[in-house]
């Protein structure tokens, strides 16, 4: 342990004093405090900090993961081609040892760097209210919605019911003889389940539109839950404006009726744009015992439009479930465990690659793996007979690649004040672990094999 | 795994190596079948020109590269071992030194890969330091060090771990002659010590110096191979050294020889430049001139220059903590009282005497000098034996 302690002493002082580390060390310096002047987002404190949040954050993990590729590429690379590595393989040291140190190293500087840079983006952003003036009523507001963690929800689906309607659909059309007999009774029956399943979140004019969830447990029954939705409408009236009433509580209620109600249904009248996300709040007192609530929208008749939901993200409820300070640092450790990997793989990739080809592979990489859902979709595409082949081949290598995008985009948890769920965590954690050793145990066995100094004539 | 053979440090058996092009077709043979076995206590030299495949077997005993065919063992075992490897210093062709570390900074990184403890890291540090002449630099870049510069700190790598077996690859080249004499001297003592030295050169005056025995290669076979005093003795010559003499002495040996039926050449010896040159830069040295490359302490003697590099080797051996090594010391004070017995020699242009080797061989060799002396015992009593058979 000594040596591979020894080797990782050595490449991370190496690239603290190599150029590329304070070239890095000095934007993120410069950038991050003029960032957190500069950034206004929608104009409200709130925005403020969140725009800081996304981009000071961002950049943060940008950056570091250029410099990890850049610095893990270069370190081994760089002692083979300058043939340091001689003197340093013929020393009582294993081959794998040198990776392995090599690793640590990078992992160090990261580590340090890291540190430095979340501390700095933490600390500024709560000092931030204090740089412009801020009320008292936009510091709740914060402490609410920005400065939190809290867990999302989504409405369950009643499959049932759905197909529920759709058959009953169906059959009314053979009753009344409509049923076109050259389709096939799959495929009507798959279109009238798709009706009936987008006409479950949508509301006509006078309609409503239902949302059921279980396992509601706030932290706190005096916290408040809060209701993000986005909608579409068919029209759009001149002020742009819907009106709509939100019902939220133990709708189970309402069919027993009022005398028998435990807990507060709440009623709250709005008028909200359309195609935005917008977000109100309700005591958590309306949540059942059983952790049971439902939220129902009221669309009023006045506006003469149907309104529509997004089955994926038409709705939510959040509520409390964590705190600001722990939910970050656990987007750190998101952070961190990808600037393991590229410290890995760029190690690994330079046992038999030299720099410029590991570090092009290098960017590749990090490149795929933010647009990793695209790539993913764009493969499942792939028709059946190819199918079989993509399984085997394709797939196991897209599996190995990391994902920073969708779920994985860890800024949009902090910026939605969204706890990162030690679940979540913990496979984000344990998938790139695992990906990480694959690789590192590749590079292991090329780097044990290897001739270092083969000539090629 | 692990071959015994107490008797050999180094062994091949029809090392071979080819180089192939990139699409793998073998394009050059670099080594060919080469057989090779160095003793223990050996000063071995590779000697070759340039691309004879020297450093090529060099690389192929450290495991750098895999032989194509046939196999090397050194100490016993496979160099990757690190039961082994914890046993040699290897000195590679260039120095190939982290720029961004300091002389102690990469001494102790080496140092460190050995697993040796902070204690004996920074004694033998020091005391290296000292000996390659750069503990007034200890904390400047390797970096901003000069080509020979950076070969002393790639010396003084190479004994950090007071190594057995000592595989030097050009151990002179890019040095200046104060390190190149030094270089030598440190050979020439190690061996004294019981080590092995196995280096590569094409400058023959300095391997003819210190090694015992070469191989001479060309095109990956060794061509000749031998003890130097065999490969190189003319049979049919006696060289004699004195002190300066009278014009009487002078013609007395004269007629003796003749009467002996023998031809004489008398002339004073010439002093080697290396000699000279090394004389120049000590008085710089004693009048203080400033520096900005290594300093070396420079002593006027021959003998004080051997007790030195001797002092220095002892200094490192002593900043071991682990147990020393009872056999070391018992062979190292055996040594001595041989090499007072050497000492009081009155000539002091004596070039490095090769010193007395453990071998079998060597005794027979030094009672056939004293038979050849005693012969011409009659011409010169105080001469002592002298193999000054180069320069001719």
């Amino acid at each position: 342990m000594n040596r591979v302690w020894a080797v990782a002493k050595n490449s991370f002082v190496s690239a603290m004093r190599m150029k590329t580390a304070i070239v890095f060390m000095l934007l993120l310096i410069v950038l991050l405090p003029v960032m957190s002047l500069t950034a206004t987002g929608d104009g409200t404190v709130k925005g403020r900090i969140q725009s800081f949040l996304s981009y000071g954050l961002g950049l943060t993990a940008l950056l570091l993961s250029i410099l990890t590729i850049v610095v893990s590429c270069h370190t081994l690379s760089a002692d083979i081609k300058n043939k340091r590595i001689y003197s340093v393989v013929t020393k009582p040291i294993r081959r794998f040892e040198i990776v392995l140190g090599k690793v640590l190293g990078v992992v160090l500087l990261d580590v340090l760097l890291l540190l430095v840079f979340s501390s700095v983006i933490y600390v500024l952003a709560l000092q931030m209210p204090r740089f412009v003036k801020t009320t008292d009523e936009e510091l709740a507001l914060l402490d609410n919605e920005f400065f939190t963690a809290r867990t999302a929800l989504k409405g369950k689906y009643d499959y049932e019911m759905i197909t529920a309607r759709a058959q009953q659909a169906f059959k009314n059309l053979q009753d009344t003889g409509q049923l076109d007999e050259n389709k096939n009774k799959q495929a009507v029956l798959k279109e009238l389940t798709e009706a009936a399943r987008y006409s479950m979140f949508s509301a006509e004019p006078g309609g409503t539109v239902i949302w059921e969830f279980e396992n509601v447990k706030p932290l706190d029954p005096n916290d408040s839950l809060y209701v993000r939705f986005k909608f579409n409408a068919s029209q759009v009236p001149p002020d742009e404006l819907f009106y709509g009433v939100w019902y939220v509580g133990d709708y189970r209620q309402m069919k027993n009726g009022q005398e028998t109600m435990k807990t507060p249904i709440y009623a709250v009248p709005r008028k909200d744009v359309s195609k935005t996300i917008r977000e109100f709040q309700v005591p958590a007192q309306a949540v059942a015992e059983d952790g049971y609530l439902a939220v129902l929208f009221f669309n009023e008749p006045e506006n003469n439009s149907t309104i529509i939901f997004s089955e994926e993200d038409g709705l939510e409820v959040l509520y409390k479930a964590g705190n600001f300070s722990e939910n970050y640092v656990r987007a750190v450790l998101v952070i961190f465990s990808r600037l393991i990997f590229f410290a890995v793989l760029g190690v690994s990739l330079t046992t038999w690659l030299g720099f410029p080809v590991a570090i092009l592979f290098c960017f590749v990489v990090f490149f795929t793996g933010v647009i990793n859902g695209f790539i993913t979709t764009s493969f499942d595409f792939i028709g059946a007979n190819l199918a079989l082949f993509y399984s085997f081949t394709i797939k196991p290598i897209i599996w190995l690649l990391p994902k920073f995008d969708e779920n994985y985009n860890i800024n949009k948890y902090i910026v939605d004040a969204r706890l990162i769920n030690t679940g979540f965590l913990a496979m984000a954690l344990i998938s790139l672990a695992v990906k990480s050793l694959i690789l590192l145990f590749a590079g292991f066995i090329i780097f044990a094999k290897r001739e270092l100094a083969k000539v090629i004539v | 795994m692990a071959r015994t053979n107490e008797q050999y440090v180094i062994e091949a058996f029809s090392l071979t190596k080819i180089f192939s092009d990139w699409w793998g077709r073998s394009r050059v043979v670099a080594v060919d079948n080469l057989e090779l076995k160095v003793r223990n206590n050996q000063v071995f030299g590779l000697l070759g020109p340039n691309g004879s495949g020297k450093t090529t077997v060099l690389k192929m005993l450290l495991g750098l590269l895999h032989p194509t065919k046939g196999r090397a063992f050194v100490l016993g075992g496979d160099c990757k071992d690190p039961r082994i490897s914890s046993q040699i210093g290897f000195l590679p062709e260039e120095s190939y030194l982290y720029p961004y570390l300091n002389a102690r900074e990469t001494l102790d990184f080496y140092g460190r890969l050995f697993g040796l403890n902070s204690k004996v890291r920074k004694a033998r540090i020091d005391v290296l330091l000292d000996m390659v002449g750069l503990a007034g630099m200890s904390n400047r870049p390797i970096g901003t060090f000069s080509k020979g510069m950076a070969r002393r700190i790639g010396l003084a790598q190479a004994l950090i771990n007071d190594p057995k077996l000592l595989i030097l690859d050009e151990p002179t080249s890019g040095l200046d002659p104060i390190g190149t004499r030094q270089i030598k001297d440190l050979i020439v003592e190690l061996a004294r010590r019981g080590k092995t030295v196995l280096l590569s050169s094409h400058l023959l005056a300095d391997a003819e110096e210190v090694c015992d025995t070469v191989a001479i290669l060309y095109g990956g076979l060794v061509q000749r191979e031998g003890k130097i005093e065999e490969l190189l003795e003319e049979k049919d010559k006696t060289q004699i050294t004195t002190s300066v003499l009278t014009e009487r002495a002078i013609e007395q040996i004269k007629r003796i020889v003749e009467k002996d039926g023998g031809q004489i050449d008398v002339k004073p010896p010439m002093q080697k430049l290396e000699s000279y040159f090394i004389d120049i830069v000590r008085k710089a040295q004693q009048a203080k001139k400033p520096t900005s490359g290594a300093v070396n302490r420079l002593d006027v003697t021959d003998a004080q220059r051997a007790a030195a590099m001797s002092d220095v080797i002892d200094k490192l051996v002593s900043a071991k903590v682990e147990s020393p090594k009872v056999e070391n010391t018992e062979k190292l004070s055996v040594v001595e009282t041989e090499k007072t017995g050497t000492d009081f020699s009155v000539i002091s242009q004596l070039t490095q005497q090769p010193l007395k080797m453990p071998e079998p061989v060597e005794p027979v060799k030094s009672e056939e000098i004293i038979t050849q002396q005693e012969i011409k015992k009659n011409i010169l009593d105080e001469l002592t034996k002298s193999e000054e058979n180069k320069d001719e």
